[in-house]
């Protein structure tokens, strides 16, 4: 049997791994990464319903001749947070941002990309925040529901 | 018709070595076959760099692929640990897997003992790690989701794609883990425990699915998931290469068949195996083979056990002391009997040594490998053999041994007695220059350790001591 000295030796390697991806990785993204800081979910500002001229619609109700700008409420939810601002002219909502988005994980995070521009779209057809969950992602719904319905809240709009 | 392997020993001319053996000066092959290649342990030493390395930076993804903010989220913390651990868990359960693979350049330098002691050494770390990594998660999400532990495990498997295979292979993993754990595996049948260990193959199939689809280091980062997905990819085909493919050509090969079956003491039974190309067979003194006898009962089964010669073309012996159902079964092996084998296996040869003159300490038929490790030694190693047997009669082969060791100038003694009437102490003591040997020890569990403690009080240092335990 032939001895072979083998802990110093797996002990330095691994450092060396160690070292080398931490090194890599910094080098790649700098060092102060923050992915899930820089919103995802924000897939133009304007949106496919944002052009339609302020003046052109007929005032509705009261409360409705409102423009403007609001950010809706931080909300928790569960597999991470998220908040939303939203803007309105002539009382109506022409876009709808996520303003942060911070999951917990990478999953969760893929899955609020792929529902937020299904969300947004829902609620610039239903011009409030009456809207259904996205099924899978009732969490994440929900959330997007309340922040922009504090924004809305904000603006009094509806 | 009766086969001869008595004839064996250093024969003068017609004496084919292969290069690797020049190089390493010592052996001389005995008859005109191949000696196995001489261990290199600096290649044991690049690949435990590598597998360093290769952990360092498991752990490394797994830390970068957290960013801070995500640890403040609630349950992020256990998130984190969560992920680390199941990477940590996963990479040292792929090297366990390695290390049972056969890598022949490994195997010759630490044995199939010393792997197999590598392997269940290691063996508390992935399974603690992976352990942690499911009950961390699953913490983890219950407190991100504010939902109980049971509603949690409920929508992992409704929701993420792999997580329910990946609790299966969990399950499959902690049954094998704990039929694993000493005293549980001691009361198995090695055959059952075999099979059920082959299971861990699956488990690690599902664990890599789960892995790469959901794991916070693989999700966006295509890259890592091809590293990942080759790293995986070459275990599995080290291990087909080395467990199935190899021995199934090597078996093609030389096309083995049963030529007789002899008793060579009480419960002791030599098998002579009939082959094509044995000549060819590179194999040294004191290795074993699994061997495959394709009968109706014993086909499902490999055991190991010693070459008791060095194989002499077209011939090929192995003996076997009856102690289980498998032992017991090849004395009632007919001629003709197709046998696949595994290997050559095993570190203790003439490879191994590193003084001029050679003891061996032999415990029952643990004299089978010294018998044909005798073989590739030379007179100026003058062998002294302490062999202790239960009984005189149980001394199988000895009349081959004495020829072998007339010839060689050694010397041999027999003592017969049970463990407590014939002390280890006492059997070193016969040994003449005992510091200036190679000591070459083999038997049971029991002798094994017994002697390694008695050689060294005596003084004999680890490098000059070789070992092979015949577990039973």
């Amino acid at each position: 049997m032939t001895r072979v000295r083998t802990a110093p030796l797996a002990g330095a390697a691994a450092l060396v791994g160690l070292a080398a991806v931490l090194v890599g990785h910094s080098l790649e993204n700098g060092p102060a990464r923050l992915g899930a800081a820089a919103p995802s979910g924000t897939g133009g500002g304007s949106g496919p319903g944002g052009s339609s001229p302020p003046a052109a619609t007929t005032p509705p109700a009261a409360s409705s001749k409102v423009s403007g700008s609001a950010s809706g409420a931080l909300e928790q939810y569960g597999y991470g947070e998220l908040s939303v601002a939203v803007r309105a002219e002539g009382g109506k909502i022409v876009s709808v941002t996520v303003t942060k988005l911070l999951t917990a994980d990478q999953y969760s995070q893929q899955i609020a990309n792929e529902v937020i521009p299904m969300l947004r779209s829902e609620v610039l057809h239903a011009q409030s925040a009456q809207i259904s969950a996205v099924s899978g992602a009732t969490y994440t719904s929900e959330a997007y529901a309340a922040s922009l319905q504090s924004a809305l809240d904000k603006l009094h709009l509806k | 018709m009766s086969v001869t392997f008595e004839h064996g020993g250093a024969s003068a001319g017609g004496t084919r070595s292969t290069r690797s053996s020049r190089r390493a000066a010592h052996p001389t092959p005995s008859a005109h076959t191949l000696l196995a290649p001489a261990p290199r342990p600096a290649l044991v030493q690049l690949a435990v760099a590598l597998a360093g390395v290769g952990f360092g930076a498991t752990v490394g993804l797994a830390i970068t692929a957290e960013t801070s903010s995500q640890l403040h989220a609630p349950g992020g913390v256990a998130m984190f640990l969560g992920n680390l651990t199941g990477m940590a868990g996963t990479y040292l359960a792929l090297v366990m897997i390695l290390l049972v693979s056969r890598i022949p350049q490994i195997e010759r330098v630490l044995g199939q003992d010393g792997l197999l002691r590598w392997h269940r050494r290691l063996s508390p770390w992935p399974i603690s790690l992976i352990v942690a990594h499911a009950v961390l998660l699953t913490y983890a999400y219950a407190e991100a989701t504010r939902s109980g532990i049971a509603h949690q495990l409920s929508a992992f498997v409704a929701s993420y794609s792999g997580m329910l295979l990946a609790l299966v292979g969990f399950g499959v993993f902690a049954v094998i883990a704990v039929a694993s754990v000493h005293s549980i595996r001691r009361r198995m049948p090695r055959e059952r425990w075999w099979a059920l260990h082959l299971g861990m193959y699956l488990a690690f199939a599902f664990a890599f699915l789960h892995e790469v689809a959901l794991g916070p280091s693989f999700v966006g980062h295509p890259a890592t998931q091809i590293i990942w997905g080759v790293a995986w990819a070459a275990t599995a085909g080290l291990v087909l290469t080395y467990r199935v493919g190899l021995p199934a050509w090597r078996s093609c090969r030389h096309r083995l068949r049963v030529e007789e079956v002899r008793e060579e003491a009480p419960g002791v039974t030599s098998v002579i195996l009939r082959g094509r190309n044995l000549e060819r067979l590179a194999v040294s003194g004191g290795q074993f083979f699994e061997w495959r006898f394709l009968t109706r009962g014993m086909w499902w089964q490999a055991h190991p056990y010693s070459m008791s010669a060095r194989p002499r073309p077209p011939f090929l012996r192995l003996t076997v002391k009856a102690v289980g159902d498998h032992s017991s079964g090849v004395a009632a092996l007919r001629p003709g009997t197709r046998v696949v084998v595994e290997g050559p296996y095993g570190a203790f040869t003439a490879h191994a040594r590193r003084r001029q003159k050679a003891a061996f300490l032999v415990g029952g038929i643990g004299i089978t490998a010294a018998r044909s490790l005798l073989e590739d030694l030379t007179k100026a190693s003058e062998p002294f053999v302490v062999w202790r047997v239960h009984e005189a009669s149980d001394a199988a082969l000895e009349q081959e041994i004495r020829t072998l060791l007339g010839r060689l100038k050694g010397t041999l003694h027999v003592l017969s007695g049970s463990r407590e009437e014939v002390p280890m102490a006492e059997a070193v003591r016969l040994i003449p220059e005992l510091r200036r040997r190679d000591v070459f020890v083999s038997g049971g569990e029991g002798f094994v350790q017994a002697a390694l403690a008695v050689l060294e009080h005596r003084g004999v240092t680890a490098d000059a001591v070789h070992y092979e335990v015949y577990a039973l």
